[in-house]
């Protein structure tokens, strides 16, 4: 019996794990995540945790799979901004998510944050 | 002889044996430098009146305050009260990007045969990279973006238009939001209207050939807000010029050099026509700018201004110096891969090749009457020797020639093996060089857009290409000193010909000449001035 709870029990993690990677992994609207992105850096420099307006990382600074790896471990130390990226909602990460691969080195039309 | 009469003798004889005020390296004593020379007076009336005026804010005409979803109904908003400005703007290079046909029928400008040994090429405006750069909304295809040189507000107006329109339809209350605030950045920027600032002229020629001080020597982003030191024009602490102060515009002609074309054909100075362009030094320093009497004055028909007090340029931004094409294509663990050296800036790009960058560099000078003689994908080359893409025209003899400095970018580029002509690859776009990292690819499919033919077959030839150095105008104390040109090792002259430089040539007839009459003068002196001596000392015994 206790073999199945705790089996039923991985299952269930597991299960949630994985539900919780596809849905950080979701690309969102990539138009609302440029704005989005800019938003935080905006932001940041209004309380002062920044010099720019202008987000540290391009889209063209990483690859689509390094995008990917980074939103996978939903660890965003890179970006600086901490506190504006803890208020994001996961909507809006996601959004940023599909801005930031949409441009990404390796896609068609790698981009800069003019 | 009284002892006072001795001592007069004596003290011409030591004075003869130091070294005179004429041998000293300073030009001027110092109450001469306390005093404005003629030059600067000159310029400083020109300029008097330095307060910008204007019978005009923008941001209350009616037609500057709808809703704009075009780059289009910004043009017509603007041609509703400047109905002229779109005719005579597109009669200028600025928009045709063709400066003029030549007697061979080549057509010198960026969207025709011109070359160069950066990008090379526009390919017939067919590599849309370079249409970022074009003052229309679209490259050619659509209206004048006034705003381009008149905008004081930076904004990227294709992705404003496109998520404008794409959020302003959407039923989401967020993306409608978003819409407002795009629509008011957008209202912002068409309303802060004025004269082109250094930031809409260096937009396009700070960053010329791809990059931020790749082309141009004296030229790049450190001059959007230039202290004094970097030049005494545009320097906030100087005279805080912009551009167009110089460049002076003529129905939205804007005075400057046009591929061979000089930028002037008349030294003529403010006080000769006050209505003469002023692109050069002399229009508002006059031919004699120094204070009279001073030697530098007997060099201006000699000697360009700009070598003596340009000393280097890229004195606070490095300057790619060379670029070597053939080495472009290799990959890392089958990727593109880019390298960054010492100075901040790419050295290798497989996309691009080899680059080298420098700072604080000392031009190269030559002979320069204004014309530069530049190649066409047209024009024949011998690759067995450097193939100069650009180079100066003057000599001694020419009247209009003066000593000029120059940056010169060197490089390696594609040519046609048959038909000894340099080629114009495409570079971006899906058939392009960076994206395909193909060159019989990109060769095949520029060249098809230059309407040139192209045998398939190809190598790479060094190339050079030269750009006068104008701006960065240092300080008055920071110019060149004699001893940098007049001196026999290491002048920054050695191998310019056709003039006799004290200091730099020797002529041994003139110097044994020479040193015979500083000899034979000493020892008059002193043959005198024994005899003197002597003589009136037997005499008073």
């Amino acid at each position: 019996m206790l073999k199945k709870i705790i089996i039923g029990c991985m299952a269930l993690i597991f299960g949630l794990t994985m539900l919780g990677t596809a849905l950080a992994l979701e690309k969102g609207n990539q138009r609302k995540g440029k704005y989005s992105y800019r938003k935080v850096y905006k932001s940041c420099m209004a309380r002062g945790a920044s010099e720019t307006d202008r987000p540290i990382l391009n889209p063209d600074a990483k690859t689509r799979a390094q995008w990917t790896r980074i939103f996978e471990k939903a660890n965003y130390a890179d970006f600086g901004c901490e506190e504006e990226w803890a208020a994001l909602s996961q909507e809006e990460v996601s959004d940023i998510y599909g801005y930031l691969w949409e441009y990404a080195a390796d896609s068609p039309t790698p981009a800069k944050c003019k | 002889m009284g002892p006072l009469r001795r001592l007069c003798y004596l003290l011409l004889l030591i004075g003869t044996l130091l070294p005179g005020p004429w041998y000293s390296t300073a030009w001027a004593t110092p109450s001469e430098e306390d005093s404005i020379a003629p030059g600067r007076a000159l310029a400083q009336q020109a300029i008097s009146a330095r307060a910008a005026w204007s019978t005009s804010d923008h941001s209350k005409h009616p037609a500057l305050q709808q809703t704009f979803t075009s780059g289009a109904q910004i043009t017509a908003a603007c041609l509703s009260c400047h109905s002229e400005a779109e005719e005579q703007f597109k009669k200028t290079i600025h928009w045709k990007w063709i400066g003029y046909t030549d007697e061979k029928n080549k057509r010198l400008g960026k969207a025709g045969d011109s070359l160069n040994n950066f990008c090379i090429s526009t390919n017939n405006m067919q590599d849309k990279s370079c249409n970022a750069c074009h003052p229309g909304w679209q490259g050619k295809d659509a209206g004048v973006n006034c705003l381009s040189c008149h905008g004081s507000k930076k904004i990227n107006w294709s992705e404003a238009f496109e998520d404008y329109n794409a959020f302003a339809a959407s039923d989401d209350p967020e993306e409608t939001d978003l819409a407002l605030e795009i629509q008011t950045d957008i209202l912002d920027a068409v309303q802060a209207i004025g004269l082109p600032t250094r930031g809409n002229c260096g937009e396009c020629h700070f960053k010329g050939g791809g990059g931020d001080g790749v082309k141009h020597g004296d030229l790049d982003t450190s001059l959007i807000k230039p202290g004094k030191a970097l030049d005494v024009h545009m320097g906030g602490d100087g005279q805080n010029f912009n551009c167009t102060r110089c460049h002076t515009t003529v129905r939205h002609h804007v005075a400057g050099r046009i591929y061979s074309k000089p930028a002037f054909e008349q030294r003529t100075s403010l006080l000769q026509d006050d209505l003469t362009p002023k692109i050069t030094c002399e229009s508002c320093h006059g031919d004699k700018p120094h204070a009279p009497g001073e030697k530098v004055n007997d060099h201006t028909d000699k000697v360009a201004c700009q070598s003596c007090h340009i000393p280097t340029f890229a004195r606070e931004l490095p300057t790619k110096m060379s670029w070597d094409w053939s080495q472009a294509g290799r990959l890392k663990e089958g990727q593109k891969y880019k390298e960054e050296g010492p100075l901040g800036r790419e050295t290798y790009l497989s996309i691009k090749g080899v680059m080298h960058w420098e700072k604080n560099v000392q031009p190269e000078y030559a002979w320069f009457n204004g014309v530069l003689k530049t190649l066409t994908v047209k024009d024949r080359i011998d690759p067995s020797s450097v193939v100069a893409v650009s180079a100066p025209v003057g000599d001694p003899q020419d009247p209009n020639a003066r000593i000029f400095p120059f940056k010169v970018h060197r490089g390696k580029q594609p040519y046609d093996k048959v038909h000894k002509t340099l080629l114009a690859p495409l570079l971006s776009g899906p058939q392009g060089y960076w994206t395909t990292l193909d060159w019989n690819e990109a060769l095949t499919q520029g060249m098809q857009a230059m309407d040139v033919p192209f045998s398939g077959e190809f190598d790479f030839a060094a190339t050079s290409y030269v750009l006068p150095t104008t701006h960065m105008v240092a300080p008055k104390e920071n110019a060149l000193a004699c001893t940098q040109c007049h001196v026999r090792n290491g002048s920054r002259l050695v191998g310019i010909p056709g003039v006799f430089m004290p200091g730099r040539d020797r002529n041994p007839l003139v110097d044994t000449f020479g040193w015979i009459a500083v000899l034979g003068a000493l020892a008059g002196v002193f043959l005198h001035g024994a005899g003197r001596i002597f003589s009136n000392g037997r005499k008073h015994e």
